[in-house]
């Protein structure tokens, strides 16, 4: 369950610098370094495939051995021999195909897992800063749809191509040993092969590309319409979505009959290949046997071998287009784990305590366009300070710099005596954390969420935390208590809980400093109500930063910074600021206006 | 009017009835081309690779040829033919679901899953369409390989005819486990790629915690044991396939055996000899598939029937015209989940405040939009009672705007002219959407995606205010509609609200002070009934109940 935060307004679409993809050479590069980590594996699957794929090359010779026996009329005796052959390569092809589909399997799994957990890990330890340039749903697109396309080459694909490719070659070669010239007439096929290959690889690529995307736009036109069907019912928008529904389905179908035509014509082009090939093979079989150079056994089996073709080469030829798409998804994972990881110390000192001081901040998420001016701040541990102002002023990417998250263009922060950029990754996160606006529930347990903060917590710590932020009954209440699964694909929960949730995760990871920038948007008013006063329960006992929404968090803090335009326009304790008459002070008049008993 | 599945089904494939007959004619010829391709071979040899007579090579090589054109011409058309049949069917089938969605109110499904019957159900059961006209060439393939086999020796034709079902059957038995492990272990495996998803998709969380290590750890023990899962399904695959490889060597090592021996004995040519071993390998596609038919219309029959399950009972959707009104609005005994009954009456222009616990807020939002009806009591807009209105012409009176109200895809614009074309600068001043458009890249013409989601709380909140202003409905029901802006916005927003709707009904369902000091009235409901009626301000001396309410 996530509901992207808002992408800070001065940073928007547009200017995106979407994440690298590595160049062909690079990735192949890549691919065959993880290939070779297992090297016996790689020999092993080779060596049982081309056994397999030479064994299977027996069979068509058998076959016209008996033919030859039935055509000279041997006695029908003569006859067994060639087929118990044929039944043991029969056994021995199936052992041989086990071994070597099992093999291979297994190095492609091994591969793809490798691919997958080098991406996770990396994109973890990437620069949220660069993530973001890209716009987070970059990173999603490659781990979901790159990934499933990299699986269903490795799984579906591959195998059944290296089989393919295998009995291809080694059949052209059996059909040379029978008689040179079978071999040549066989490869007069290969010209139309070749040109309709290429024909189609260039076409079905894009093809595919746009159907997916079409795809994907029916599928978030109909989540966006039934989604939304209360509001589309209450507005009277009935027909105009539906006729949204039926353009997105009109221009899903209409790009199916295209890739309908393209596929049906490129197998009719290999019909062609196959007529041309198989009428080149029976008319020299005609001509050997006419010239008695070769047997009617010969013929025949010339004639079965290249029959049996047709299937593995069809095969080979419509696949290319799905390694193709895997070589460009892989491209797209090569080229963020080539990406820089975050650079942290190696070792700290560790914060004497949760002050935390800021000067001449300043920050711009695109050259030239500074959000932040020469921020100055001073906090003193333990206490509590209320960001206010209006949306797009700088609140939220001030909450980033001094949780670290970001890294400041001038100017400096300390925690505790300590500059933050000199925290190594793990004394940073003991001394500051951070609750974004994004609301994120992690697939998988509910425990296993919070412990992401604490790995070490016991049962009684998680119930402890979720007491403090009024979420044990509810999580008591659930099928199957704190052990229930939540998240995507599991249990549903609400905005508040998520939030619930999150606070959960700061009681747990006991940060010296908090800085809290929650989304109380979608909480509803009873729900914000639940939240502050959680927030309050979390903050005891540390340095909390709140990015306030309603002012009674303001005027319940320390300390007030009004943030306008990127600057601090007021700070102070908030009776101070009241008193002051200043622009804090209008927006307490209003926010208090209809609370008086005398408005 | 209650459908089942085999119902919805059966119209679903007789509405493409035309294109179903063409497909299966022209799957026919195909059919019937791949068996003849394994019998002309073998005719190539008898008559002219034994013969040595190169006019009946050129003859045959030409059949050869042209049976090749058939088949292939036969195969192109009848699968665009068979495409549309079946893109048509799921076409409907989609919009019929999306339409019971729109049109049904209460849905007890969940978004997504009535998404998933839109898409999955929907083309699992159209599918039929186009995999029907299979089955029907399969048996004439069948036919002619059977034919041609019987005619050049009757016990080789049975031994093949009779033998290949069997194999089959014995190939199904072994797949069986394997598709029976394969659903679970697809499962484990899909799991990696799905944590791995969910994990990068928060991984500001992450960050913000620092869980980057702990996130990275709880990874890596579900891809292990993923792996561990997919490498069980690999082996299960690789022995099926490896076993299939040998079944059909034995079937074909069998086919031989016999055939040889009976081309030996002079029964058949050798040309019918190459034939049936051409044919015994050809059978096993047609045969095959059979049960790939058998189920994609058990597939498609279980869709049908969830598809059915949404759009059978169908509420048909009279369409009145709306009446003109005044905009009197009036609760008698209304009642619903968290309301006991409700008396309230509004005057046409009154802007009234409603106080109420969060689930009675809620059921008075649905039964005054007509998403859910009152479990009692009447309501009446210048005394046409609701019951007498359909829904959609009620709603053209009254308009009733959740305080999570989606934003669709388009500009900002276009989502707050979506009630009602016009000018819509009015509506854009009174909810403050200036600020809004001010902070956007590109103002008012910035897209929106995501219903809504690309903006912050505050802003989608203020363009769903603007939408519903604009559309200027006789009744206006608000829900909580300032509860992710700021103080001083939410003061003009009210000073805004009250201008823009003046002389029009509004009733506003809120808890915030500023919202409830600019209404003409507020009424407080407690214990589900209405407790207390005034001005805010009276309200708040008076009250003590009022005042922790909206104070807090």
């Amino acid at each position: 369950m996530t509901l992207p935060p808002p992408a800070p307004a001065d940073a928007d679409a547009g200017h995106r610098v979407l994440l690298p993809i590595a160049g062909p050479a690079r990735t192949l590069a890549a691919l065959r370094a993880m290939v070779l980590r297992h090297p016996l594996l790689t020999a092993g699957s080779a060596v049982t495939l081309l056994l397999a794929a030479a064994l299977s090359l027996v069979t068509a010779p058998l076959l016209g051995r008996v033919v030859d026996l039935a055509a000279t009329g041997a006695a029908a005796g003569r006859i067994t021999g060639p087929v118990l052959l044929l039944a043991g390569s029969a056994i021995g092809q199936g052992a041989l195909a086990f071994a070597g589909l099992q093999l291979i399997s297994r190095l492609g799994e091994l591969v793809l897992a490798a691919i997958r957990d080098e991406f996770v890990e990396h994109a973890l330890h990437l620069p949220l800063e660069r993530i973001e340039q890209g716009g987070a749903g970059d990173l999603t697109s490659r781990i979901t749809e790159d990934v499933a396309m990299i699986s269903q080459a490795v799984r579906g694909a591959f195998p059944e191509f290296v089989q393919s490719a295998l009995i291809i070659t080694l059949t052209l070669v059996g059909l040379t040993a029978l008689d040179w010239r079978f071999g040549a007439a066989a490869l007069l096929a290969v010209p139309v092969q070749a040109v309709t290959a290429r024909w189609y690889v260039r076409r079905s690529a894009p093809l595919y590309a746009d159907r997916r995307v079409a795809a994907g736009a029916e599928q978030q036109q109909l989540l966006d319409t039934i989604g939304g069907a209360q509001t589309v019912r209450a507005f009277g928008l009935r027909d105009e979505h539906l006729g949204h529904v039926a353009d997105r389905v009109d221009r899903s179908i209409d790009l199916l009959y295209r890739v309908v035509r393209l596929q049906t014509r490129f197998f009719g082009r290999l019909n062609l290949a196959e007529v041309v090939g198989l009428t080149a093979v029976l008319a020299t079989g005609f001509l050997l046997v006419d010239a008695g150079t070769a047997s009617i056994g010969a013929a025949s089996a010339a004639a079965l071998y290249f029959a049996n073709l047709f299937g593995p080469i069809n095969t080979v030829l419509f696949l290319l287009d799905t390694l193709q798409s895997a070589h460009a998804s892989l491209a797209r994972l090569v080229g963020v784990t080539d990406l820089p990881a975050e650079q942290r110390p190696q070792h700290s000192t560790v914060p004497a305590d949760g002050a935390v001081k800021a000067s001449g901040l300043r920050y711009a998420y695109l050259p030239g366009h500074p959000v932040l001016h020469d921020i100055d701040l001073d906090i003193p541990a333990g206490s509590t300070v209320a960001l206010v102002g209006a949306s797009g002023g700088g609140k939220t990417t001030l909450a980033k710099l001094l949780a670290g998250v970001h890294e400041p263009a001038g100017g400096s922060i300390h925690v505790g005596g300590v500059p933050l950029a000199e925290l190594d990754a793990e004394t940073l996160r003991r001394a500051v954390v951070l609750v974004s606006q994004e609301v994120h529930v992690f697939a998988g347990p509910l425990a296993e969420d919070l412990r992401l903060a604490a790995a070490g917590a016991t049962d009684e710590d998680l119930d402890r935390a979720l007491r403090t932020v009024g979420a044990r009954d509810w999580v008591a209440a659930l099928p199957d208590g704190p052990q229930t699964v939540v998240g995507a694909g599991g249990h549903e929960l609400t905005v508040v809980q998520a939030q619930q949730l999150a606070l959960a995760r700061v009681l747990l990871a006991d940060p010296l400093v908090a800085i809290l920038d929650e989304a109380t948007a979608d909480a509803g008013s009873s729900g914000a109500r639940v939240l502050e006063a959680a927030t309050t329960r979390v903050l005891r006992g540390r340095t909390g930063i709140v990015v306030a929404h309603r002012l009674t968090q303001a005027s319940a803090a320390d300390l007030v910074f009004v943030i306008d335009d990127g600057r601090i326009v007021e700070s102070g304790p908030h009776a101070d600021l009241v008193a002051a008459g200043g622009g804090y002070a209008r927006l307490w008049a209003a926010w208090s206006a209809g609370r008086a008993d005398h408005a | 009017m209650n459908v089942d599945g085999g119902t919805l089904l059966r119209r679903s494939m007789l509405a493409h009835r035309g294109r179903i007959v063409a497909s299966a004619a022209l799957y026919t010829g195909h059919q019937a081309g791949e068996a003849l391709v394994p019998v002309l071979i073998g005719v190539v040899i008898d008559r002219a690779v034994r013969t040595g007579d190169p006019a009946a090579l050129g003859l045959w090589l030409a059949v050869l040829a042209a049976t090749f054109v058939m088949l292939s011409l036969s195969w192109r058309f009848g699968t665009r033919v068979g495409t549309v049949g079946g893109a048509r069917a799921d076409r409907s089938l989609r919009l019929a679901v999306t339409a019971t969605a729109l049109d049904r109110r209460e849905s007890t499904l969940l978004p997504g899953a009535l998404v998933s019957i839109a898409t999955g159900d929907a083309r699992r059961t159209a599918m039929v369409n186009f995999q029907a006209p299979h089955g029907v060439a399969a048996v004439f393939g069948v036919a002619v390989a059977s034919t041609a086999l019987l005619v050049m020796s009757v016990p080789l034709g049975l031994l093949i005819l009779l033998g290949t079902p069997p194999m089959l059957y014995v190939v199904k038995l072994l797949s069986a486990p394997l598709e029976r492990r394969s659903a679970d272990q697809q499962e484990q495996a899909a799991q990696a790629a799905g944590v791995a998803a969910d994990l990068v998709q928060g991984i500001r969380v992450i960050k913000g915690i620092g869980a980057e290590h702990a996130a990275a750890a709880r990874y890596r023990s579900i891809s292990r044991a993923s792996l561990i899962a997919t490498l069980h399904t690999a082996r299960a695959e690789a022995g099926y396939n490896g076993s299939v490889i040998v079944v059909n060597g034995l079937f074909l090592a069998v086919v031989a055996l016999v055939g040889g021996r009976l081309a030996a004995a002079g029964d058949i040519t050798v040309g019918q000899l190459v034939s049936a071993v051409g044919l015994a390998q050809f059978l096993l596609g047609p045969l095959g598939t059979f049960g790939e038919i058998i189920a994609a219309i058990a597939g498609g029959r279980a869709s049908a029937a969830r598809i059915a399950g949404v759009t059978g009972d169908r509420a048909s959707s009279p369409t009145a015209d709306p009446p003109a009104v005044l905009g009197r609005l009036r609760l008698r005994g209304t009642g619903g989940p968290g309301v006991r009954g409700v008396d309230l009456d509004v005057a046409a222009g009154e802007l009234i405040g409603v106080v109420a616990e969060p689930v009675a807020a809620g059921t008075l939002l649905r039964i005054l939009g007509r998403e859910s009806d009152p479990t009692h009591g009447t309501v009446t807009v210048d005394d046409i009672d609701a019951e007498d209105l359909a829904p959609p012409a009620w709603r053209s009176v009254v308009l009733a705007s959740p305080h999570d109200a989606d934003l669709f895809d388009g500009s900002v614009e276009a989502n707050i002219r979506a009630g009602r074309p016009g000018d819509i600068t009015a509506a854009v001043a009174a909810a403050q959407v200036e600020q809004v458009a001010a902070v956007l890249p590109d103002g008012l013409a910035t897209a929106v995606t995501g219903r809504g989601r690309s903006l912050s709380g505050g802003q989608r909140q203020r363009v769903a205010l603007a939408r519903a202003l604009h559309a200027d409905p006789a009744v206006l029901v608000l829900h909580d509609p300032t509860t992710a802006v700021d103080a001083v916005t939410e003061a003009a927003i009210a000073a805004g609200l009250r201008a823009a709707r003046t002389g029009r009904t509004t009733v506003v369902l809120t808890t915030s002070p500023a919202l409830l000091a600019a209404a003409d009235r507020v009424v407080f409901l407690a214990g589900g009934v209405v407790a207390a009626e005034g001005s805010h301000a009276d309200l708040l001396r008076t009250r003590p109940a009022y005042r922790e309410l909206v104070l807090s």
